[in-house]
């Protein structure tokens, strides 16, 4: 579809782009400019567009309230292993469903994709009483074991096993052929091609991690071991009141790292996402 | 590398896994000092200071409590949080519960029995509670709760927007004598008209938390359902009447802000809220000017409402008996006075306006006196029941309709009756 | 390595950490070890991690979950009666299930129409010989990064009646509907919420697909005189088929497993307008303390989740273009 455009047909489309854009940005310019606004000018009407006298006072009042650095801490540090952790078992894993020949293959598939089919709600009481049973309530391993090994990497294993299937298979046959065994195979040929996927289940399995709601709020009791969107609905007074400016410097401050950095690495993350395979 | 800490990350997910499957559960209880957990709805700092500190003596005192942690849940999903830690077998030995919870926590056999240990407790003064303020934590004659707070409703009034929009105080309505909810709501409405601000606000009821709604309907002595909760009473004419009321009031007069309008009394952005009169701790000390003052009459007379805070034992704590003890402790004479500054107590001893002026600087004796302990004697309870949750769910979604300027009210009303006459019974 | 790992036959140390050979080194009667026993054991170490993950973390809560929706389980009471089928025969008497049902048919149909679409249209417009499609790129994917719970706060906010996206409308003459508490608009906002912060991602997906259909298909076209149109119908949309197929497997599982947003934004009201599967499935078990309902509900669920994701599957051979 990529002709040359028309003047015209080019003014029509960057208009139907901006209007289509606001959706996309207006709430994200909103949570930052609001929360730099007092608590009355939040709900003036007609809202402002930029805050007439902006202050930072509700983000000191977030570090006030709670240890909100502590809790960034805890989401960054639990969504990276979770990211190392579910990148080496869905390779493995990927790998193998992909290219290697063992009995019982396509059954095994099936059982492990039934955990895409499984929404966290439905096993959460049953794993709840499992981490109490070893005693990691108010860990942060529940956050950590599940997301690597459950239901949550099956996504990963399965982006993984497509993007194998996809690859042509020549480099690792003659690899093969020279003596190089399975695992080096895997670490040393395959693996290396893999890195859109890779990046892809990166992506993916970090962003998820670091959305984590009902998990952390089931799980975690101490609130120096909350993860960040538990962190954000704890901002209200001592009588539930929301503190809105508070909560929403807590979110700003939870949405623009992230914004950044993908603002910064778009290029990788948006091209590495359309490699995974899922293409078909 | 990193498929090298990888593989020992799953290493040592496999031994948790193995951990998981072999270990049947941890009970080394009893044995050891005892660490003692209590979930509270209050991230407040100041009240977890003085929990802290009252807790800290206790420790001092007790070796055999190694220590007491309070652990603040979210205000807004505590029962279901804390029914979720039990569920999973890790219940707290102590817990906050709401007034709205309390049948389903005292009935249901989860909470340990408190009298006798409170009773033989050393200078606790057991007779010094007030009965009235007990009713909703006993059952079968056992007391299954101890009402930490009991907050009677008031209107918080801001004088500065009433003034402003040419409007008579409540001071002054009260003293002729005509402080009432039409005339009330009359000012609430006269205010939007003249300032563009909300009028009233019933705090924490934003068409969702109904039963705060109770602070309304008594007045006109409607209730939710029968003393013995049996029958459902929102199709009563008196309730009819009440919401017809309500309903001119947000649709017709303007007096509340309608459905998903935001309006924070304490930020200014209103004239009137009717709320518990705990949170005059939010009125910030620059702030315009305010008055508190009892909910006005309704057609039937004058009425208070409350709700309350308890805090049980619960049954399945390994270290129920230390909890019973340190509950003991934390609401004995001396501590339930420090307690007064933040929750008023079930004290009568400390029910005096000069006990409590102490506490709250922020009140005139003339306030605590009208307010606060002629509503703590006199006051209804929020409505409660067996299974709260699901009814108070039912509810909720039985009103929604009623929140539109076209809704027929005794047929909504009508309508949400024979939906929770069924749970009512059951 | 460990020191027990004695090495008298320390002579082949081939890079192999991922698999076991035991064997003799020395040729000698044909070895147990064939390299085709050897493959299978590797497949079998490779997926070990995700075999016993699935088998502890999924399938044993599966099972355990079974077992709860055979009993009548008063957590507050700390009873846990076996009641047989009556949990089962409950949902038959469920007054209120009709109507989750619906909520959940609506919800998905109109999150997945309205998020393919969207996609769609989104990756054709940036598809386009244009300057400055990368900057629109990434304003359409930058909330897929942003925090799920910040961002459904903040459209919270934003939804309300005197709100700032009535405040919006306000300046262009349009007075919007309080949006969380109409019935019709309340479920249109979940939906439009949900896919805002996630359209992105299949947006990017099409893309990729797009950029990878031949620009001769189209020149060729061109040369017969067939319309942009009929284009897009008959050359665009069948060559990227199996990325509709795949997004919308992955939306449709994906929109019936929505909950935080619910529980912020409208808590499955008005009424019980947006009280969709899963969220109802967390009022019975977490809220009404019915864990064994629950768990029964947990059940219908995986069905539901289970037969649409097969059916999808067995269509693929239907409209799907190709399978390689």
């Amino acid at each position: 579809m990529s002709r040359e455009l028309s003047p015209r047909a080019k003014l029509l489309l960057y208009g139907a782009l901006l209007v289509l854009a606001v959706p996309f940005v207006f709430p994200t310019w909103w949570m930052v400019t609001s929360s730099l606004k007092p608590v009355a000018d939040i709900f003036a009407f007609p809202p402002q567009l930029l805050p007439t006298n902006p202050r930072l006072e509700a983000y000191q009042r977030v570090f006030e309230l709670q240890p909100f650095g502590r809790q960034y801490l805890n989401s960054l540090y639990i969504a990276l292993v979770v990211t190392v952790g579910t990148l080496a078992v869905s390779a493995l894993a990927g790998y193998a469903f992909a290219r290697i020949r063992f009995r019982g293959q396509n059954v095994l598939f099936l059982v492990v994709l039934a955990g895409l089919l499984v929404p966290s709600e439905v096993t959460i009481v049953p794993l709840f009483q499992m981490f109490f049973a070893a005693g990691l309530i108010d860990t942060h391993w529940p956050l950590i074991l599940v997301p690597i090994l459950g239901a949550p990497s099956v996504l990963a294993t399965f982006i993984m096993r497509q993007f194998f299937i996809a690859l042509p298979g020549e480099l690792e046959e003659a690899a093969r052929v020279d003596g190089l065994g399975r695992f080096a195979t895997f670490w040393r040929i395959a693996l290396p091609l893999a890195r859109p996927a890779l990046g892809a289940v990166a992506i993916f399995t970090f962003l998820h991690s670091w959305n984590l709601y009902l998990e952390p709020i089931v799980f975690l009791s101490t609130p120096e071991r909350f993860t960040l969107p538990q962190a954000l609905t704890q901002f209200v007074d001592a009588y539930g009141g929301p503190m809105w400016n508070v909560q929403l410097a807590a979110a700003s401050m939870t949405a623009l790292p992230v914004l950044v950095v993908f603002v910064i690495a778009q290029k990788q993350f948006v091209e590495g996402l359309a490699h995974t395979g899922l293409k078909g | 590398m990193t498929i090298g800490k990888g593989l020992r990350g799953v290493a040592v997910a496999l031994t948790g896994a193995l951990a998981l499957t072999a270990c049947g559960g941890g009970d080394d209880a009893a044995s050891g000092p005892a660490t003692l957990r209590m979930t509270i709805w209050s991230a407040n700092e100041a009240h977890l200071k003085l929990f802290t500190e009252i807790a800290d003596e206790y420790t001092r005192n007790n070796p055999d409590v190694a220590s007491i942690t309070f652990d603040p849940l979210p205000f807004e999903n505590y029962t279901t949080t804390l029914t979720t830690q039990i569920a999973g077998g890790n219940a707290p030995d102590l817990a906050w519960v709401f007034e709205n919870s309390a049948p389903d926590f005292v009935s249901s056999g989860a909470l340990l029995p408190l009298d006798d240990a409170l009773r033989t407790t050393e200078g606790y003064g057991y007779d010094d509670l007030s009965p009235a303020t007990l009713r909703l934590w006993q059952h079968d004659g056992k007391l299954y709760g101890y009402p930490f707070s009991t907050s009677p409703f008031g209107v918080f009034v801001n004088t500065d927007l009433l003034t402003q929009a040419k409007q008579q105080t409540p001071a002054e309505l009260i003293a002729a004598g005509r402080w009432t909810w039409e005339n009330a709501l009359a000012a609430a409405g006269a205010t939007k008209q003249a300032t563009g601000k909300a009028g009233l606000v019933i705090r924490d009821f934003d068409y969702k938390g109904w039963d705060n709604l109770s602070t309304f309907w008594t007045g006109w002595g409607a209730r939710a359902w029968s003393e013995d909760g049996r029958t459902c009473g929102f199709a009563a004419p008196e309730m009819v009447d009440a919401m017809s009321t309500l309903h001119r009031a947000i649709f017709t007069q303007q007096a509340l802000p309608g459905p998903g309008t935001t309006a924070d009394f304490f930020a200014g952005d209103a004239a009137m809220t009717v709320t518990q009169i705990s949170r005059a701790s939010l009125l910030k000390e620059d702030g315009f000017e305010w008055d508190l003052v009892p909910l006005p009459a309704g057609p039937k007379g004058t009425y208070s409402v409350i709700g309350q805070g308890g805090i049980g034992v619960l049954k399945r704590s390994p270290h129920a008996e230390a909890a019973t003890d340190f509950l003991a402790f934390l609401t004995n004479p001396t501590n339930s006075a420090k307690l007064a500054q933040f929750f008023p107590p079930p004290r009568q001893s400390l029910l005096t306006a000069e006990t409590l002026a102490a506490t709250n600087p922020q009140l005139t004796p003339e306030q605590l006196q009208t307010v606060v302990i002629d509503g703590i004697t006199n006051g209804v309870v929020k409505p409660s029941h067996t299974g709260q949750a699901e009814l108070s769910q039912q509810v909720r979604a039985g009103l929604d309709p009623l929140w539109r300027p076209e809704a027929d009210v005794p047929g909504v009303l009508g309508q949400l009756c024979a939906t929770i006459q069924p749970l009512l019974t059951k | 390595m460990s020191q027990t790992d004695t090495g008298v036959g320390r002579v082949d140390h081939r890079p192999a950490p991922g698999r076991a050979h035991p064997g003799p080194a020395a040729a000698g009667p044909p070895p147990y070890w064939t390299s085709r026993r050897r493959d299978q054991l590797t497949g079998y170490l490779f997926i070990a991690p995700q075999m016993v993950g699935s088998a502890v973390f999924v399938i044993l809560p599966l099972i355990l979950v079974v077992w709860y929706s055979l009993h009548e389980w008063n957590v507050l009471a700390g009873t846990f009666e076996f009641v047989g089928t009556d949990n089962y025969a409950a949902l038959a008497e469920d007054t209120s299930l009709p109507s989750v049902l619906t909520a959940t048919g609506l919800f998905s149909v109109g999150l997945v129409a309205f998020n393919l679409g969207l996609a769609l249209l989104l990756a054709v417009l940036l598809n386009q010989r244009l300057r400055g499609t990368t900057l629109f790129r990434t304003l359409f994917f930058s909330p897929v990064v942003v925090s799920l719970v910040a961002w459904t706060i903040v459209w919270g906010f934003l939804l309300q009646d005197d709100g700032g996206i009535n405040g919006l409308l306000d300046t262009v003459g349009v007075a919007g509907p309080n949006w969380l508490r109409g019935e019709g608009t309340a479920m249109v906002s979940v939906i439009v919420v949900q896919v805002f912060k996630n359209v992105g991602l299949n947006m990017v997906l099409f893309l990729a697909a797009l950029q990878g259909v031949p620009a001769e298909l189209y020149e060729a076209a061109e040369v017969d005189g067939a319309s942009r149109a009929r284009q897009f119908w008959r050359i665009t949309v069948p060559l990227i088929s199996p990325t509709i197929l795949l997004t919308s497997i992955i939306t449709v599982v994906g929109s019936l497993q929505v909950f935080a947003q619910i529980a912020v934004l409208t808590q499955g009201g008005p009424g019980t307008s947006t009280t969709v599967l899963v969220y109802y499935l967390y009022q019975q078990a977490f809220q009404f303390h019915h864990f064994g309902y629950g768990a029964t509900l947990s059940i219908v669920l995986f069905a539901i989740v289970l037969g649409l994701t097969v059916l999808q599957w067995q269509m693929r051979k239907r409209w799907v273009h190709h399978e390689s």
